[in-house]
């Protein structure tokens, strides 16, 4: 800027910050928000570090509604299970002549023929589940193919079992065709509990299943019924998972489709502040200009200014915005902007009245005596002088416009790709957390909020009672 | 004889006053009509210029015919040029003629009218409310500064710019229409809607049941801002009491009481009123959130729904009345202002 040219002018100005600087210390208040500000700023820094998981795309990371992991403090909490994932390993239980297996980093079943009557092969999985409370939901996924059949019905039976009791069967899959794909088995699919003959409202499968803490096994039962003597059938498994969904889940819960909240908190806190930082920008610097050239220029030029400002304050802000993103686009950058072009119109009047008075004084008087020309005087002595009410301005402009976000996030005009508080609580309200008493859903987004925009508020009050003694005086 | 010159100067700067709340209402309302005027434009620019969207995918089958599409487009005169539409939909937004919802099939206007009745019993509700509990808890603070009360009203008042509306509302969701209710079993506030399904018939009861059910969205309408209203009543009456003649009025021996009421309060007054016009349009948004939460029936919730299914012309005809009801209230605040303040020369404010 013009004036940091000469060395007596920087220092001038380092002296200034450094005096604001001292002013600011001894505001208790104005500190606490700037402490909370930094410890915000540092998050959104270091949130793809602080964030484990993608709080969009990873779902089923628990079971929907799952309550924070810290709840098992609590002794009538402390049995209720995490996610339990495990990677099947299969091993063979039961195994006939004329059946090939090989294990390795996939199995591998070759059925070699030689009679008419049906073979079973028996492959199992055995896991510890080591609580007393039942999950929800299991999930198992696994991809499997066959090839070489030849005069042969096969059929593919997976089943469940708590150890020396009966299986009780999850899917099954009858063909005579070379084929394959990935299985993906969920206990909650009505799908799957059609299948099996368990009605979808009232049973629940994975309840049926695990009945307590102990060992637990998971059968593949394979059934080749050939035609003929030559028949043969190969059949190969690989990458099986079985993800028991977890009742509590990571920091702060997980959503109705088992997303990580304490991701997706973290992850709004960059957005929160960018958006509210750079509206605020960009609107005080328009509000600035705006303000001082209208004021400055004066006649024509200022009143037509001031009428269009009248205008534009008249305009009904929020719905405007909310038709502005549903018509033409959701990007945050562009709410940023739409933001920015409605705030700065309070702060242009302010600007304006403020350089009216300044332009009398006596110092910008001697500077036009001394030859000093318009964009100088402007850029040298206005925009200075009126810095102070600006930055204060600028500073409550911020929690202004992350509360504008907020809101036209929480009403389901936000961007669907990016995960905002407003975006939480808009979650939050409309897929069941309030049935559910998912407390650790709805509180934490708009405690985020209310913090940041109190600091910013505290921050603003602080700056504002430097920059203008007349309340110094009143308080 | 003091007396009787004050009384003539104070007649004669209300003449001059009159003259020139004249010439400046006639000003006010030729903007006003300007400023309706842009707002009715930039509809038009947003939804059939520079619309990125066909008016009628949202609502057509897209099994229609060419020819049901034609008459359809003559129906709803979307077949004419540009500059057509426009004249025609000034003369139709400024004649109170909105068209058809494209959803419905039914006049805007008709649709809208209860609506905007139940808009405005929440809005009004809410602003009397607001300021009925924010300006006595300002008027406290002032009397009592430094004391607890006094706290409270600052605190509040930093409140309203940080919190949310729709959060505050959310917790009280949370607590009284879930927590209570599920754990102790006490319905005190009624989850959603305005009235009991089905309404009650008697006259009577059927009040009662929409007051109750108005009483969760008022009550945090208030909580949500009466704040501001305390911590701006109790600045003024501070600025105020620092004044000369409250020192005189001190000194002539009045009692606190009236030096505050009649004296001090008396002077905020205009400015409180500019106040509650200006948060007309902070409060006709807000009533948006708290509709589309408490489900309450009013434009706010319909403009939202309308904008999801794209009919257009609903959404153009709220956008307009949002419009309306912000310059009204900002007319009615010109106006009382200075027949609170005969003092002030209006046109010379800015």
């Amino acid at each position: 800027m013009s004036f940091l040219t000469s060395k007596e002018n920087r220092k001038l100005f380092l002296r200034k910050i450094k005096n604001f600087w001292l002013d600011f210390r001894r505001n208790r208040i104005g500190l606490v928000g700037l402490t909370t500000i930094l410890i915000y700023v540092i998050v959104a820094f270091a949130s793809p570090w602080m964030a484990p998981y993608h709080p969009i795309r990873d779902t089923r990371l628990a079971q929907g509604y799952a309550m924070p992991e810290w709840v098992t403090i609590l002794p009538q909490n402390a049995d209720l299970p995490r996610t339990q994932i495990e990677r099947i390993y299969w091993t063979v239980s039961e195994n006939p002549q004329l059946i090939d297996i090989q294990f390795g980093e996939q199995v591998i079943v070759n059925y070699l023929g030689g009679q008419i009557k049906p073979a079973h092969v028996w492959l199992i999985y055995n896991f510890n589940y080591p609580h007393d409370v039942p999950p929800k939901t299991f999930q198992t996924t696994f991809s499997w193919s066959t090839d070489l059949v030849e005069n042969l019905t096969y059929s593919i039976n997976l089943g469940a079992v708590r150890l020396n009791d009966t299986v009780q069967p999850v899917w099954w899959l009858d063909s005579n065709q070379d084929g394959g794909g990935n299985a993906f088995i969920n206990s909650e699919g009505i799908e799957t509990l059609i299948m099996i003959g368990l009605d979808p409202v009232k049973d629940n499968l994975a309840r049926r299943i695990f009945t307590g803490k102990g060992e637990y096994g998971l059968l593949l039962h394979l059934v080749f019924m050939p035609a003929s003597e030559d028949a043969t059938c190969r059949f190969t498994f690989k990458n099986g998972e079985l993800r028991i969904l977890g009742l509590v889940h990571g920091v702060l819960g997980a959503d109705n489709a088992g997303r990580d909240l304490y991701s997706q908190l973290i992850v709004g806190v960059r957005i929160s502040l960018t958006i509210g930082l750079l509206a605020a920008v960009i609107s005080t610097s328009i509000g600035v200009l705006v303000g001082v050239v209208s004021g400055y220029t004066g006649g024509f030029v200022d009143e037509i200014t001031m009428r269009i400002v009248d205008i534009l304050l008249c305009l009904p802000v929020l719905p405007l915005l909310l038709t502005l993103m549903f018509m033409y686009g959701k990007s945050p950058y562009y709410l940023i902007l739409i933001i920015a072009v409605f705030w700065w119109l309070g702060l242009s009047r302010i600007i304006r009245s403020q350089v009216l008075s300044l332009r009398e004084m006596p110092f910008i008087e001697a500077a036009k005596a001394a030859g000093a020309g318009r964009f100088y005087t402007v850029f040298r002595h206005l925009i200075p002088n009126v810095l102070p009410v600006a930055f204060a301005n600028m500073v409550l402009a911020v929690p202004g416009a992350i509360i504008t976000e907020a809101s036209l996030s929480f009403l389901g005009f936000g961007d669907p790709a990016t995960s905002t508080w407003g975006r939480m609580l808009n979650h939050a309200f409309s897929y069941g957390a309030f049935t559910h008493m998912a407390w650790w859903w709805i509180f934490p987004p708009g405690l985020a909020i209310v913090c940041l925009c109190l600091a910013f508020v505290f921050v603003g009050h602080a700056v504002d009672e430097i920059a203008n003694p007349r309340l110094r005086r009143r308080r | 004889m003091v007396s009787n010159i004050y009384f003539s100067q104070k007649f004669q700067i209300r003449k001059l006053g009159d003259s020139i709340v004249k010439e400046y209402l006639v000003k006010r309302i030729a903007l006003a009509f300007i400023t309706l005027f842009t707002v009715a434009t930039l509809n038009f620019v947003i939804f059939q210029v520079l619309s990125p969207y066909d008016p009628f995918t949202m609502i057509l089958d897209p099994n229609f015919t060419p020819e049901v599409k034609r008459i359809l487009m003559e129906q709803y005169g979307l077949n004419e040029t540009l500059e057509v539409r426009y004249v025609k939909y000034i003369q139709g937004m400024f004649t109170w003629n909105f068209g058809y919802s494209f959803l419905s099939k039914k006049l805007v206007v008709e649709q809208m009218a209860p609506k905007l009745a139940n808009t405005i019993l929440l809005l009004g509700s809410a602003l009397v409310a607001t300021v009925i509990v924010g300006i006595p808890v300002g008027i406290l603070a002032a009397s009592r500064r430094g004391s607890k009360l006094d706290v409270i009203a600052i605190g509040s008042g930093l409140l309203t710019w940080g919190v949310p509306i729709f959060f505050i509302q959310l917790l009280f969701m949370f607590f009284f229409c879930y927590w209570l209710p599920v754990n102790f079993n006490i319905q005190l506030f009624s989850i959603a809607g305005m009235t009991s399904v089905p309404p009650p018939k008697d006259t009577l009861t059927y009040m009662a049941d929409v007051a109750w059910h108005l009483s969760g969205p008022l009550i945090t309408l208030v909580l949500a801002s009466f704040g501001s209203w305390a911590l701006y009543t109790r600045n003024l009456l501070l600025d105020a009491l620092t004044q000369d003649y409250v020192v005189t009025a001190r000194a002539k021996g009045l009692s606190e009481r009236t030096v505050l009421y009649r004296h001090a309060f008396r002077s905020t007054l205009p400015p409180m009123v500019t106040l509650i016009a200006l948060s007309v349009p902070g409060i006709v948004t807000g009533a948006m959130i708290t509709e589309f939460i408490f489900s309450w029936p009013g434009i706010g919730r319909w403009y939202l729904s309308s904008m999801n299914s794209g009919d257009y012309p609903v959404v153009q005809s709220v956008l307009f009345i949002y419009a309306l009801l912000t310059i009204i209230a900002n007319i009615t605040a010109d106006i009382l202002y200075g027949l609170l303040d005969p003092r002030i020369r209006v046109g010379m404010r800015r």
